[in-house]
């Protein structure tokens, strides 16, 4: 009685692409794989003063900025924002800038503290 | 020639408290019914209803002169309209302010008034803040009648302060009234007759006050004008900030105008337990100092002993460093400009790395209960409390040009209260009459034990005053003649009209940061620092040489902090640039004790900080961690320490004057024979008093005027 009366507290909601964890994570998965491999052609079309290991390892960093994810259907949107994502750099939708972006090179941290602040003219 | 309206008194603030006042009678108001006491003129009654009369001439704070005929109302059954702010109301009158005849009368005074007015208004300075201009547009006609040459008058020349371009004088005489009422100086007047009618000084001479530019603020027109601020900027351009004027002890509110990061001008604010709604002339245009000598980035002196401006983390270092090696061995010094956050924080930082000498440069006798009771460093009576006085003994002080508007104060009880003044020091001219008592320092004595001639009249009094001054204060028998006057005033005090409310005892500080120091716990005088110098010296703007290199060892770091490049800054190894009361929110308690705001107008210019912040950061580096971070937080440390010091607006009294005066029998000590002085006896000593005035081109202008004034032979000697 307890356990159908549970089953019923759980909404039914629509899939985006996936079903399951499963599906979800084979969809990860494939994207990932098609990033790396296109990583090569990646740092020759743009010119990318990268490595091929420095990129990799940057999109190892953006795939693991979401490893907490649990919900399926978060998984899925942030999976069809990848190929997006994808499709526009082996377009050469982007430029060299856009994908320099991902490293943050000229974002200066804000300090922090009293005393930093007050360096930095803040205070 | 003469002053229009003297003897017409009405409409005065000044009164002492009275018993019940007569029964009110009713008036009304365009149909609207209002109670007022006999006596009340019709523009008043008209201000209870909510109604206001246009006038030029009529001001509430100087006697009525009723020549402009601007406020001309029509009153039911009379068969001319009456000159609202001289007429008395009589019971049932029914008054109308906007009726035809009212308004074809005020149109037909505008007219008269513009015939010789001429029409210079986008070169005027008074343009978009000027009476005639704002009611020639509610109030005129469109057209003139008059097609005449217009009247041409030559421009006087009244000193480097007020500027006048007397073709625009409407002769309101509100000038003429407000020097000889107010300010107390017989220097303006009329002359003429008619359209011949001339305001002017008769002789070419300056118009020598400490308040002459509160004239420029009551000229409804533009025939006055500040000449430091002419044709700089129009007031619909000008950004205004509320804030507390610093160059005396009084407190005085104020206008901040500024524009694009500079202080254009400084206006006064209303508050009647204060400057009523006048400004000394240091505090009115002292203000361009702001912009000279200032300390801009932080310095370090090099090998060859120059300072060389650097980072403010080099700056910090180097201060750090030296506090850290200090061991303790570390002074504190605050000038008068220090806002309450800065002496705080500075305070703890100096304790907290284990020194204990944390001094102010205004001396404070510790002899008695020293500093220990409030109310043995206030004016107790507080400055709106003059006016109940009914006599007040000055000693070792000159309030002309220490407090000049706690001496307006005392002006306007003379004139009207019938309030006696006697000088215990230098004979000085106060504008108004005093009777000197002497400048011997053993009257004190005599006044004390009732053989002086003058006794019998301060037993007589029944609401006195004693004022005393930091001169007397600073004497090297300043503890001895402080504590006879503690007794003396405890003495009076038993005879008072109003028992315990009344206070007698009252003293008057010369510089802004004073009682706060005090309240904080600063010892004041700088003895401490030279009966055992210090490795490190930390200079919170102090500038007025009460300590100098010679007082200390060679191998001494001196520390300055503060935001002009002036003694203190010529005397330091290490330059950490602040900000002035204009830049910073911050706190000022003034002489009565009551704690007010300053708020920021502007960002300090350069690399300067706010002060409480310097300080906090140094604290850091030195690795003595001051617990604040942001200003609400170093406000809470304040009230911790003295909640006073939070209470804004407030005046927080304080007491225990028998107990004062008890400990004051016990102090002994030699009597010094030098007669009692003042350092400020003229009115060239008023002008330059501290860093900011001393940058100031007008300041020294007006010092330059005067000295070139004595040889005016117009000017009675």
């Amino acid at each position: 009685m307890a356990s159908k009366l549970a089953r019923a507290g759980v909404r039914q909601v629509k899939p985006i692409l996936s079903v399951d964890h499963g599906e979800a994570r084979q969809r990860v998965l494939n994207l990932y794989k098609a990033w790396y491999r296109q990583l090569p052609y990646i740092v020759m079309d743009y010119d990318l003063p990268k490595s091929k290991e420095e990129c990799r390892a940057k999109l190892r960093e953006e795939f693991m900025k979401h490893h907490h994810v649990q919900d399926i259907r978060v998984i899925d949107m942030l999976v069809i924002k990848g190929q997006m994502e994808l499709k526009e750099t082996v377009e050469i939708w982007k430029q060299k800038h856009g994908l320099m972006a991902y490293w943050k090179d000229t974002v200066e941290p804000k300090p922090q503290g009293f005393l930093n602040k007050f360096l930095d003219g803040h205070e | 020639m003469g002053h229009p309206g003297e003897g017409l008194l009405l409409g005065m603030g000044a009164t002492r408290a009275q018993s019940s006042g007569p029964e009110k009678i009713e008036v009304f108001i365009d149909d609207q019914p209002v109670m007022v006491p006999p006596g009340t003129t019709v523009l008043q009654a008209a201000a209870e209803a909510g109604v206001e009369i246009p006038r030029f001439c009529y001001h509430e704070r100087l006697s009525v002169a009723g020549n402009c005929r601007m406020c001309l109302v029509e009153v039911e059954k009379s068969v001319k309209p009456v000159a609202a702010c001289a007429m008395p109301v009589m019971k049932g009158w029914r008054i109308k302010t906007d009726s035809d005849m009212t308004r074809k009368a005020r149109e037909g005074v505008m007219e008269f008034l513009l015939i010789n007015h001429p029409l210079d208004c986008p070169i005027c300075d008074q343009g978009g803040e000027c009476d005639l201009q704002d009611q020639s547009m509610a109030f005129g006609s469109d057209r003139s009648r008059f097609l005449d040459n217009k009247r041409a008058v030559e421009d006087k020349n009244i000193g480097p302060l007020v500027k006048t371009i007397m073709t625009r004088c409407i002769h309101c005489t509100r000038c003429v009234r407000f020097a000889s009422e107010v300010a107390g100086v017989e220097d303006l007047g009329t002359t003429g007759r008619g359209s011949d009618m001339q305001i002017g000084t008769y002789v070419e001479k300056m118009l020598m006050s400490e308040l002459s530019g509160n004239v420029i603020d009551l000229c409804p027109v533009g025939a006055l004008t500040s000449k430091p601020y002419a044709f700089t900027a129009r007031p619909w351009e000008i950004r205004r900030t509320d804030s507390v004027d610093v160059m005396d002890a009084v407190g005085s509110n104020i206008v901040v105008n500024h524009r694009t990061g500079e202080v254009l001008r400084i206006l006064p604010r209303t508050n009647e337990e204060i400057n009523e709604e006048w400004l000394s002339d240091k505090s009115r245009f002292a203000c361009d100092g702001l912009k000279r000598q200032r300390l801009v980035y932080p310095m370090v002196k090099d090998s060859s002993g120059e300072l060389r401006p650097c980072q403010w983390e080099d700056a910090l270092l180097v201060a750090g460093r030296a506090l850290a090696a200090a061991q303790g061995s570390v002074a504190a010094v605050a000038g008068g400009l220090a806002d309450a956050e800065s002496l705080v924080a500075l305070k703890d930082l100096v304790n907290k790395l284990g020194g204990e000498a944390t001094c102010t440069e205004e001396i404070f006798p510790e002899d008695g209960s020293g500093t220990d009771l409030r109310s043995s460093y206030l004016l107790n009576t507080t400055i709106a409390g003059v006016e109940e006085a009914d006599l007040v003994l000055l000693v070792g002080t000159n309030p002309r040009f220490e407090a000049p508007l706690f001496n307006a104060r005392l002006r306007k009880a003379w004139v009207h209260n019938e309030l006696d003044v006697a000088v215990l020091g230098p004979n000085v001219n106060l504008t108004y009459e005093a009777e000197h008592i002497g400048e011997d320092p053993a009257i004190i004595e005599k006044l004390l034990s009732g053989t002086h001639p003058f006794s019998q009249r301060l037993k007589a009094a029944r609401r006195p005053m004693v004022v005393v001054g930091s001169a007397l204060l600073s004497r090297p028998d300043g503890g001895l003649l402080y504590a006879r006057l503690q007794q003396l005033a405890h003495q009076l005090r038993a005879g008072c009209e109003g028992g315990a409310e009344w206070r007698v005892l009252n003293v008057l500080h010369r510089v802004a940061s004073q009682v706060a120091a005090l309240d904080l716990g600063y010892t004041p005088g700088v003895s401490k620092v030279r009966n055992a110098p210090p490795q490190v010296l930390y200079l919170l703007g102090a500038d007025e040489g009460a300590i100098t290199r010679e007082d200390l060892p060679a191998d001494c770091l001196v520390i300055y902090q503060g935001h002009h490049g002036d003694r203190g800054a010529e005397m330091a190894d290490v330059v950490l640039p602040g900000a002035a009361y204009t830049e910073k929110m911050a706190t000022y308690v003034n002489t009565e004790g009551r704690a007010q705001q300053a708020q920021a107008a502007l960002v300090p210019p350069g690399m300067a900080r706010e002060d409480w912040k310097i300080i906090r950061a140094l604290s850091e580096v030195v690795g003595a961690q001051l617990p604040y971070d942001n200003l609400a937080e170093v406000r809470d440390r304040l009230t911790e320490v003295s909640p006073n010091l939070t209470r804004y607006g407030d005046v927080e009294e304080a007491n225990y004057f028998a107990q004062a005066s008890a400990l004051a029998q016990l102090v002994k000590g030699k009597q010094e024979a030098a007669p009692i002085d003042v350092p400020q006896k003229v009115l060239e000593d008023f002008y330059m008093t501290n860093s900011v005035s001393r940058a100031s081109p007008t300041m020294a202008k007006c010092i330059a005027a005067i000295k070139k004034e004595a040889a005016n032979r117009h000017r009675d000697k």
